[in-house]
């Protein structure tokens, strides 16, 4: 199990930590100072780009809550974010609020909004909640770029770099600490979040609804529950995002990208909290793997398709959602789960 | 079974993927930096919605930067070295991409559009890094700030087919009615901007504004709203794929011949002419007008010459293209502005790469632009006045006869215009 | 009146093309219970690969058009059992996602072989416009219709009469009772989306003859769903007459509709809608079947 040989647990705090024995805290203690000194040692497109694997991270642990643990397929995360970019920019550029407020108003509206969305959810569920949050992404977007006295259509809305009191958050570096905090934060709110009642609650309406109608669960009060924990952090996402790239604006939330979440927690792990974070990773390092080698390939070899470089992206990430679904079905965290206890056992094989 | 035999490679190939990464990437550009050059960062969409824009661009790149480098020597002296990327028309692709520039220590990038730009402003004018759009909108250029325009924006496109339409074809009396067909995006808005702000001064009455997205396949009934309204012109502006699905349907509608049609420059290119052409035969797209900045195929310009030059030699499939004529403008334009920078500062600052590098270019290279001639491309000269950050002011007027865009008349001087939407003061 | 009967005749014609698409969904998901999400895909894919045979390689109609979809067959074998197969029982969660991972797998292999955008397929139909009334269509829209239509009376005549086909529906119903009768089920599911790819490469065919290959395509499939969603998921005859009526809501309704509203595009919101309060009012559509669910 998750515990090396040997260590036993006397007391019901020691059954519940997270991080156990002395080599849990270690590592923790060192992962910890690895992040907070990365700045030292990447430049700033590598900073940019773990920012974005942050933000990402965030929006789909979110909807790993809602998928993974709730087992409600939702295709429209993007647009939730949306909702969440828009509240925040609206919040601190027109009415001068302060960013953190704008960053909490802008995870309780996409929750909000998630919640709306997610009404159909109990009544249907399945391939017909996939289209319904379809079209609750289509729907979401439009209203962004049709309601141009509010968000500025097209154009989309400037918005003015993070801060926290009078500490404006400008560089590169300071939106990477910023976004690493949160996305620790929100990684442990959802890592505890799921060892609660409401988190049990979620999983028993996966495994089988009906059956967790019977024993007392409130289907409605817990699905609406879970899109609004899941909406949450899309919106909360959203509003980084916004605040980082100093622009609002509805191309950054297309469809494909609610598609390429549903992949990344395919492919990380569906219902597993470190799951949201390999799949993340693996998307976004395989995104710049292309992006950087493209220019590089296409001197290198006149005669390859024109469309190879730019294509082979897609191909491959889609290629990897299918190999997962077939072969590993519980994705890299499950690989990740069977390495841990190859290696504490080792030499013996178990 | 199936899994245990798996897992090996699986984890193999992971590991591959995860160390490669940043192994490739950290030895990828350095390769050339032996000598002494000036780099600069370019992006062009050549994948996603706009490929038929991206790729002549591309290519236009490659061989005007072959042309500037073996003929021309360079700027100052120095070679240029350009980071190529694809944009993929995609925000969040643009914005690493901008950073990864940054990072390189570029002095200067570019994007082929609006859009790409627009996603690319927020972090260049935050550091200062100046940029140049080929073609380029108005929400780009208002505030002027640290990106510029090569040629004149979307807003003066509107300015000048109207201007072109009063005074050459319009006969009746009263003011024309126009109706205008929009891309939903940066190019729409851009024409948008410049029809609010100037239709009342022109003397036209807007009676219609749709929309199409960039990857519509009918507008019969966007175009049947229009058709009611009897327009006199039907302004199109969208991206070359979006604008023929258009010219198409207005046909089929019996709206075309009668109402005259006009594409602003973003569309007006090659590609339409053959989709039109493939789709509805010849005679769907013969007399459409376009407006467009650099001078045509068949003008008989130095700088036409070595374009054909290298475009026969290298990418003959791209001879008539708009897309790679523009970028090859905007690449001659880049020389001028880095080699005006050399003289003035020298190569040491430039080298740098950094924001005093950027606040070189923009201030000794970009700001003392004058009367650059572009090899004959551009109508106008590459002036910069203070306050306007279009650095051409000129476009022409072009018809579609005979299967060919054939220009007509002389070149039209669109004024600055103020948009307080965006903050002009 | 003379817009109005523009907007019915357009949208009418539209929504036959819907209708068609919309067939090759439910055809899988009323034998095997897989909810295709890659129908866009697929009928971008075919109208390409038609492309590459009719105008790339220059082959005649009645030899090109039959290797389309001798093509399309082998494309729906091949998915169904490298993709499918290993997947029967799993949860509903996965069969859907493995779809958009084929989704996005399928648009990733169109650039890399046809990196251009866009293209025209040589002229299938003549390009002569009828007149009805004072409103035009092109023929190209008459001809989808009547070929939408005729495919329709074939796939229902070939559920209700064919041994397979009624097999087929047998699977829908119970599974396991079928497998119990003999009928080899892997087979019924390899047919099934045989059929669906023959579908989308006919409606891709059309769809490319009436506004060219675009990247656009892809949207079709998302429209195809709210017919379905309409019409109800297993429905035959519900997915043929929700698709006129999505195609005429979403004409009309607009049409007019944007003389008010003043947002753009109007139009490609309006089948969500649509699909929100299906959902709301009556999620198993108009002749879809409400299934029962035991513990």
């Amino acid at each position: 199990m998750d515990l090396p040989s040997g260590t036993r647990n006397y007391n019901y705090a020691e059954d519940m930590a997270i991080f156990r024995t002395k080599t849990h805290w270690f590592l923790l203690f060192a992962l910890l100072v690895i992040l907070f000194t990365a700045p030292l040692w990447f430049g700033n497109y590598w900073l940019s780009i773990a920012n974005l694997i942050g933000i990402t991270i965030i929006a789909v642990t979110g909807l790993n809550i809602l998928t993974g643990y709730c087992g409600q397929l939702s295709i429209g995360h993007a647009g939730f974010m949306a909702v969440g970019a828009y509240t925040s920019v609206i919040l601190t550029t027109r009415f001068n609020l302060p960013f953190l407020v704008g960053l909490i108003c802008a995870g309780v509206m996409a929750g909000i909004i998630g919640m709306i969305f997610g009404i159909p959810s109990l009544r249907v569920k399945g391939f017909y909640l996939a289209i319904s949050t379809i079209a609750a992404q289509a729907i979401i977007i439009w209203v962004i770029r049709g309601w141009t006295s509010v968000t500025g259509g097209y154009t989309g809305l400037e918005a003015s770099p993070a801060s926290i009191g009078n500490l404006i958050l400008k560089s590169q570096t300071s939106e990477f600490f910023l976004i690493l905090i949160i996305t620790i934060i929100a990684i442990f709110a959802a890592k505890n979040l799921v060892r609660t009642r409401v988190g049990r609650a979620f999983v028993a309406i996966r495994d089988n609804d009906l059956a967790a109608e019977v024993m007392g669960i409130n289907l409605f009060r817990y699905k609406l529950t879970a899109f609004f924990i899941g909406c949450f952090f899309a919106g909360i996402a959203g509003a980084l995002l916004a605040h980082i790239s100093r622009l609002a604006s509805p191309e950054y939330f297309s469809f494909t990208n609610s598609v390429l979440y549903i992949g990344m927690i395919i492919i990380g792990g569906l219902g597993t909290t470190i799951g949201p974070i390999f799949g993340v990773i693996f998307f976004q390092l395989l995104n710049v793997l292309v992006t950087k080698l493209s220019p590089a390939l296409q001197s290198a070899f006149p005669h390859l398709p024109g469309g190879f470089t730019s294509g082979i992206a897609p191909m491959l990430f889609g290629l990897a959602i299918i190999l997962f679904l077939i072969f590993e079905p519980r994705g890299i965290a499950h690989r990740w789960q069977l390495f841990k206890s190859a290696y504490r056992f080792w030499p013996f094989s178990y | 079974m199936k899994t245990k035999r798996f897992s090996p490679v699986m984890a193999i190939v992971l590991a591959i993927i995860l160390l490669v990464t940043p192994l490739l990437t950290s030895c990828g550009p350095k390769v050339a930096d032996t000598t002494k050059v000036l780099k600069i960062g370019m992006m062009t969409p050549s994948t996603g919605p706009v490929p038929e824009k991206g790729i002549p661009g591309q290519h236009g790149i490659q061989d005007a930067m072959e042309y500037i480098n073996n003929e021309l020597g360079g700027a100052g002296g120095y070679k240029i070295q350009v980071s190529w990327r694809d944009s993929a028309y995609d925000p969040a692709k643009v914005a690493t991409i901008i950073q990864d520039f940054i990072n390189e220590g570029d002095i200067l990038f570019t994007t082929h559009s609006s859009s790409e730009m627009k996603m690319a402003q927020g972090t260049a004018n935050e550091a200062g890094f100046p940029g140049l759009a080929t073609f380029i909108s108005t929400m780009n250029l208002h505030p002027a700030k640290h990106i510029y325009g090569p040629t004149p924006d979307y807003g003066d496109d509107f300015v000048a087919l109207i201007k072109y339409y009063m005074d050459n074809i319009w006969t009746g009396t009263g003011k024309p009615k126009v109706a205008l067909h929009l891309l939903s995006g940066s190019v729409g808005a851009g024409t948008l901007d410049g029809a609010n702000a100037m239709a009342e001064e022109l003397g036209v009455e807007i009676v219609a504004t749709e929309y199409h997205a960039i990857n519509t396949t009918s507008e019969i009934e966007s175009l049947t709203r229009i058709k009611a309204k009897s327009p006199d012109v039907l302004i199109i502006s969208g991206v070359p794929a979006s604008t023929a699905i258009i010219i198409e349907n207005a046909k089929t509608l019996g709206m075309y011949p009668g109402t005259t049609i006009m594409c602003a420059s973003a569309s007006f290119t090659k590609s339409l002419v053959d989709t039109v052409t493939a789709q509805s035969g010849a005679d769907a797209i013969e007399g459409v007008y376009g407006v467009f900045h650099t001078v045509s195929w068949e003008d008989d310009v130095p700088g036409i010459a070595k374009a054909k030059e290298y475009c026969m030699k290298n990418h003959p499939s791209d001879y008539g293209n708009m897309d790679y004529l523009s970028t090859w403008a905007t690449c001659l334009t880049i020389r001028e502005i880095l080699e005006t920078a050399v003289k003035n500062v020298g190569y040491d600052v430039l080298s740098k790469g950094n924001a005093a590098a950027w606040k070189a270019v923009e201030e000794q290279g970009i700001q003392k632009l004058k009367g650059y001639k572009v090899e004959g491309l551009q109508g106008g000269t590459i002036t910069y006045t203070a306050g306007d950050n279009r650095l051409d002011k000129y476009l022409r007027m072009y018809k579609v006869s005979g299967g060919k865009i054939t220009p007509l008349g002389k070149w039209e001087e669109a004024p600055l215009i103020k948009y307080t939407q965006y903050g002009d003061k | 009146m003379a817009q109005l009967l523009q907007f019915t005749i357009t949208g009418l014609a539209i929504g036959m093309i819907y209708s068609l698409i919309a067939l090759g969904f439910v055809v899988v998901w009323k034998s095997s219970g897989v909810a295709n999400l890659s129908l866009g895909q697929l009928v971008l894919l075919l109208s390409w690969f038609t492309y590459s045979m009719l105008a790339q390689a220059g082959l005649p109609f009645y030899f090109g058009l039959p290797l389309v979809i001798v093509f399309a067959l082998l494309l729906g074998w091949i998915i169904e059992r490298i993709i499918l197969r290993p997947l029967i029982a799993q949860p509903i969660l996965s069969l859907i996602t493995v779809t958009l991972g084929l989704a996005y797998f399928i648009e990733g292999i169109v650039v890399i072989i046809w990196p251009q955008s866009q293209a025209s397929l040589p002229r299938l139909f003549p390009m002569e416009t009828v007149h009805i009334g004072s409103a035009v269509v092109t023929q190209e829209y008459l001809w989808a219709a009547l070929i939408s239509v005729v495919l329709f009376i074939l796939l229902s005549l070939y559920f209700r009469y064919n041994r397979m086909g009624i097999a087929m529906r047998a699977t829908a119903d119970d599974q396991k009772a079928v497998q119990a009768c003999g009928i080899p089920v892997t087979k019924i599911f390899s047919r099934s989306w045989m059929f669906a790819c023959v579908l989308a490469a006919v409606g891709g065919i059309l769809m490319s003859s009436i506004g060219g290959i675009r990247q656009g395509l892809t949207e079709t499939g998302l429209l195809a769903f709210s017919v379905v969603i309409l019409g109800g998921l297993d429905s035959f005859a519900g997915a043929m007459i929700a698709g006129p009526i999505i195609g005429l809501v979403e004409t009309v309704g607009s049409g007019y509709l944007a003389n008010f509203i003043k947002w753009p595009e109007i139009r490609t919101v309006i089948p969500f809608i649509i699909i929100i309060i299906v959902m709301c009012v009556k999620p198993y559509g108009l002749f879809g079947e409400n299934r029962i669910e035991r513990i």
